[in-house]
């Protein structure tokens, strides 16, 4: 006697078929570590949400793009979100350059309120490209292999950057301390 | 200060940095996916590309193989339209396809077997006054040309020997090569208008040599000697008139 198990398409494979409510289901569960890390790199947590917003629907949008199966789908919605905010930034460069009188960029005078201790300083002195690997490594503690993938790198260069972005926040920090 | 303090102390700066994103946000997401249906899910563009441009191969195929079809088993096998030509023909096509058959033919699809053509409304006698043989990339062309339209009908006999009958001498004859075909051309007259050879030693791959070996009474032959059992095709051309055979090298 055989069974006969019936095969229910999982949510990715129906969000490639052009299920919206499949690929936001499949997407859920990204979207706060997608947040964190705009918020880290934007130092504003309004634009981290429009940042991740943006984002989705350019995942959505690119979906078939995604190479490999649905484990793949972290690093690549990460890489999005990361250049959505590089997007975001320089656009805010523009508008800020615009509307310098009318509208102060909110989110680097509240940081530098906030900025009490020193690591704090230190962060804020990092570009966000050198935050991306520290965010990815330690905030949302992703695999090398992974920070790799997300930064579209090989996992030695990726070790690369998370120490040297490391290395300005703490003088001492060894490589060793990065693996 | 230890790796695991740093991280909890870089983590505690990114926590105050970032907060918690607004519980709306997974709805706001999904609304947005919801009015953005996406512009392409599946292959990349380049592949698309790549499907386009094969199905659109696969469709010029078909309907290059039907249209050859379409010849094959119309008025005349493997008769080629002209826009100047009327439909002048009709014929009793008993050609068999070919296992080797290949459409690589300018006419069509290869025939093995018997086949004829007949014109309907044709002149009382075609005058031949041209005949020309060829070769090319996987035919071999042997080209008869009428002054003044299309013979009443046209008989094509291959056979497995390069012997034939002289007419009306009676006399066997035995052409360069191992098969042959007969082609017999009733309502033709092959000698007021056409002064050329009798006799082509062509020596080509398919067809070895080309005799004339009737005309006589209307009844114009030329035989081919040929270098394998040969498949033909053919078509009749306008302006001027003239049958053209590719024999398949």
């Amino acid at each position: 006697m055989s069974a006969v198990t019936e095969q229910r398409p999982t949510a990715m494979q129906r969000a490639t078929q052009g299920d919206a409510d499949a690929f936001a289901m499949v997407l859920d569960p990204l979207l706060n570590p997608a947040y964190r890390l705009a918020a880290v790199m934007l130092s504003d947590r309004m634009a981290a949400e429009d940042a991740v917003q943006e984002a989705a629907v350019k995942a959505w949008r690119n979906l078939g793009q995604l190479r490999g199966d649905e484990s793949s789908l972290r690093a690549w919605f990460l890489s999005i979100v990361a250049n959505e905010c590089r997007m975001t930034r320089r656009r805010r460069w523009w508008s800020v350059v615009k509307l310098a009188d009318v509208e102060p960029d909110r989110g680097r005078a509240g940081l530098s309120q906030e900025a009490t201790t020193d690591l704090r300083r230190a962060i804020a002195r990092l570009s966000p490209d050198e935050r991306l690997p520290l965010v990815l490594y330690f905030y949302l503690d992703l695999p090398l292999d992974e920070v790799a993938r997300t930064l579209r790198v090989s996992p030695a260069a990726a070790k690369s950057r998370i120490y040297r972005a490391a290395q300005r926040l703490r003088s001492d920090l060894t490589l060793e301390e990065v693996s | 200060m230890t790796r695991e303090s740093f991280r909890r102390d870089i983590n505690r700066e990114f926590d105050a940095l970032s907060g918690s994103p607004s519980p709306a946000l997974s709805a706001r997401v999904r609304a947005a996916l919801t009015e953005n249906r996406p512009a392409r899910i599946g292959p990349p563009v380049w592949m698309a590309g790549v499907a386009a441009a094969m199905i659109a191969l696969i469709i010029v195929g078909v309907l290059v193989a039907s249209n050859l079809n379409r010849h094959q088993t119309g008025i005349v096998p493997g008769t080629i339209p002209s826009p100047s030509s009327s439909p002048v023909v009709s014929a009793r096509p008993n050609a068999t396809p070919s296992a080797q058959a290949s459409p690589t033919s300018p006419a069509g699809r290869y025939a093995c077997g018997n086949s004829a053509a007949s014109a309907t409304n044709p002149p009382l006698s075609a005058f031949v006054n041209a005949v020309r043989t060829g070769t090319h990339a996987g035919y071999d062309q042997v080209t008869i040309q009428f002054s003044n339209g299309q013979p009443s009908d046209v008989n094509f006999d291959p056979q497995s020997t390069a012997t034939f009958m002289e007419s009306p001498k009676g006399q066997a004859i035995t052409l360069a090569g191992q098969d042959g075909i007969l082609i017999t051309i009733k309502g033709a007259d092959g000698h007021t208008q056409y002064s050329g050879p009798t006799d082509f030693n062509t020596n080509y791959p398919e067809l070895k040599e080309m005799r004339q070996v009737q005309d006589f009474e209307g009844t114009v032959q030329w035989a081919l000697g040929l270098a394998h059992p040969g498949c033909y095709a053919y078509t009749f051309l306008t302006n001027p008139t003239r049958l053209v055979i590719y024999i398949q090298q």
